[in-house]
């Protein structure tokens, strides 16, 4: 017992900590019994998540029903459902130019077209790269630990790695120069900048979905495999009719997750281009940031009204989750 | 057709022999079983038949053909898993019918197989079904079946009952050896249970430490064991050993002794009464633990010394290097 001593006087604080906190807490049990107690357990983390999410969501359905540039709500004026009116304002709704609104319609838009490339590129790279790194592959851990680390950057160090890549006269540009290419604009030209987005984003995040694919591969039997080696089985059958279906599960919880961060998409895309060039790369939670906040004209009414559309969206995908999830554990 | 040639087969998995030269001859027709303690070799040598492996060296024919180096499609033998490996997203009948739809075999000959095999099998009633809702039993037949519908020239089988309960272990061992008689085909199967490798073989392959013992009909087995191993893993209970002055070691089955005077002196630890059978636990003068099952209900008590009798004919003697002698 060396280190008896210092040990002995680290705890001293926690020690007597508890020692305070017992009779009032002794009191309290006495008074309220074990409800009570439970209660009181759960009222820091219920306290953290009403000042943080709960009350803020309240706020924010208040905010889209009031007008003006004001921050404080007592200072606002009632305008009933006026921000929704404008939002859903539009001649057609696929020609945002028609739209009172067309930024928004610009952004949703985008964000949609993100969604679909995003989602489908990525489940299909982490397909791929699952099942090559559920082979038997030299160094596995090695490229295990190389897909998954993005996943661990924040998302602003993302934004601007790939910045630097990217930019006119990045790493990118400097690579095929030395290989006797023409340089690309990545950034600032509109095809280009909404798939270099894109291609960031499936580099941060796949990671995270070959891990569950993976799981998903290895949780199934070898012998299933085996069973069909001994019928002749070529292989493109073997994928569709035995791994396919048994890794269904996997791939719709994989699905639905990358639906609802992709539809959120914000940070690493606003670090990388801005938005830009013009609108091509401004996707909702931008839209709702810039209006409420940024803009010479800021409209936080406005800007709550269209958050709440975007969480109604959210909401509807993370029901289907959460049914697939149920129905997934319910097999098992 | 069916007949299987393993000629001087080794197998190592990195540093590991885990098959050391091993050769054997099985008839078409036979159902040779391969037993042995766990971990001695069975499934893989039995991997090796099917192609699911390869051999590090050696050569393996079927019908006189050599196969070594054919994919385990191309061996014509079909396998039964000890897991069922049953595809739980099909149907019985998408399972029995997999195998055949890599052929490009017509529909209604499909059809007229799984029908044939299903009724056979007695599981027409549970082709609509998945395998989860399916009992034990169910899944094994239901593996036996979409084995049987490949129409293979032998059949391999590992460990195919171990994962029933005793009772349903007992019927379907029956049904096996019923159904090897029907169809007539190889089969090879692979079990650590020597009851099973007693009842259902023409032929047992004694294994041990990836080295066959011994190969030769039950009944031979247990009447001439070739060493003391083989001795000592065929036939239950166990066969005593007791060490004579000259080196040798004598080995006598428990069945095989009887109350009776001038025989060998055993004190006895403990007896267990069966109704038709007692077997008696005890210790000969010079300390060796025996047992003896003598018929009938005796109820000697801890201590007792009784003499228990041998015919010399049923004395096995093993030398110093534990064979027969
Ligand atoms: N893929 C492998 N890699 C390394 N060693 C293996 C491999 N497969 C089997 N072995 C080793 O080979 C030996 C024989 O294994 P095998 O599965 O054939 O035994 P078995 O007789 O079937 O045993 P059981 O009755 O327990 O099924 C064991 O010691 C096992 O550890
Ligand atoms: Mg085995």
């Amino acid at each position: 017992m060396s280190n008896g001593g210092a040990t002995h006087y680290l705890t001293a604080p926690l020690r007597w900590l508890a020692r305070a906190a017992d009779v009032p807490l002794r009191a309290w049990q006495r008074m309220t019994g074990q409800g009570g107690m439970i209660a009181l357990f759960l009222l820091p983390n219920m306290a953290i998540f009403s000042i943080f999410v709960l009350i803020p969501l309240g706020m924010n359905a208040l905010y889209s029903t009031t007008g003006g540039v004001e921050f404080f709500l007592a200072d606002r004026p009632y305008v009933g459902g006026e921000h929704y009116a404008r939002l859903m304002d539009c001649e057609n709704y696929l020609e945002p130019r028609s739209c009172r609104d067309d930024m928004f319609w610009i952004a949703v838009w985008n964000t949609a077209r993100f969604v679909i490339f995003q989602v489908g590129v990525m489940t299909l790279v982490a397909m791929i790269t699952a099942l090559i790194l559920n082979r038997a592959i030299p160094a596995k851990a090695f490229w295990r630990a190389v897909f998954f680390f993005p996943v661990l950057l924040s998302p602003v160090v993302v934004g601007l790695i790939w910045r630097w890549i990217l930019q006119r006269q990045g790493l990118a540009n400097l690579a095929m120069f030395e290989m006797g290419l023409e340089p690309v604009n990545w950034l600032t030209d509109r095809f280009w900048a909404f798939f270099a987005a894109v291609g960031v984003s499936v580099w941060a995040h796949m990671g995270f979905y070959t891990l569950i694919l993976l799981a998903g591969l290895q949780a199934i039997p070898r012998d299933l495999y085996e069973a069909a080696e001994m019928d002749g089985t070529p292989p493109f059958r073997v994928f569709y009719r035995i791994t396919l279906p048994l890794l269904m599960p996997n791939l719709l919880v994989v699905l639905v997750l990358a639906l609802i961060r992709a539809v959120q998409i914000f940070d690493e895309a606003y670090v990388l281009t801005g938005g830009g060039p013009g609108t091509s790369t401004m996707f909702m939670t931008q839209y709702i940031y810039e209006s409420g906040f940024a803009n010479l004209l800021r409209n936080p009414g406005l800007a709550a009204a269209a958050s709440i559309l975007m969480a109604l969206v959210l909401v509807v995908l993370t029901l289907c989750q959460l049914w697939l999830s149920r129905r997934a554990g319910g097999d098992r | 057709m069916g007949a299987i040639e393993l000629e001087n087969i080794h197998k190592s998995f990195g540093a590991v022999d885990v098959i050391k030269d091993v050769s054997l001859n099985i008839p078409e027709g036979e159902l040779t079983v391969f037993v042995g303690p766990s971990g001695c070799g069975k499934s893989t040598l039995l991997r090796l038949i099917s192609g699911l492996d390869q051999p590090t060296s050696g050569r393996i024919l079927i019908d006189g053909q050599d196969v070594t180096r054919r994919s385990a499609a191309d061996r014509g033998l079909a396998m039964v898993f000890q897991s069922y490996a049953l595809y739980p997203h099909m149907s019985v009948r998408q399972n029995m019918a997999f195998g055949l739809e890599n052929t490009r075999m017509p529909r209604a000959e499909i059809a007229s197989r799984i029908e044939e095999a299903a009724r056979l099998l007695e599981i027409d009633p549970l082709l609509d079904r998945r395998p989860g809702q399916l009992s034990g039993g169910q899944r094994q037949r239901v593996a036996i079946g979409r084995a049987i519908v490949r129409e293979p020239t032998a059949f391999l089988l590992d460990e195919p009952l171990s994962n029933l309960d005793a009772e349903l272990r007992g019927t379907m061992r029956a049904e096996l050896a019923a159904l090897h008689g029907r169809l007539g085909k190889t089969m090879i199967y692979v079990t650590h249970d020597q009851i099973e490798a007693m009842t259902l073989a023409d032929r047992i392959v004694v294994l041990r430490g990836g080295v066959v013992e011994q190969v030769d009909t039950p009944l031979n087995l247990f009447n001439a064991p070739a060493n003391r191993f083989v001795a000592g893993f065929i036939g239950a209970p166990k066969m005593n050993f007791l060490p004579r002055p000259d080196g040798r070691t004598m080995g006598i089955r428990p069945q095989h002794l009887r109350l009776g005077e001038g025989g060998l002196p055993v004190t006895v630890d403990m007896a267990e009464n069966l109704g038709a059978e007692t077997l008696i636990h005890g210790r000969s003068e010079d300390g060796h633990t025996l047992l003896a099952m003598v018929p009938g209900q005796v109820t000697p008590e801890r201590g007792d010394v009784l003499s228990l009798q041998y015919d010399e004919a049923d004395a096995h003697y093993f030398g110093e290097d534990g064979l027969r002698q």
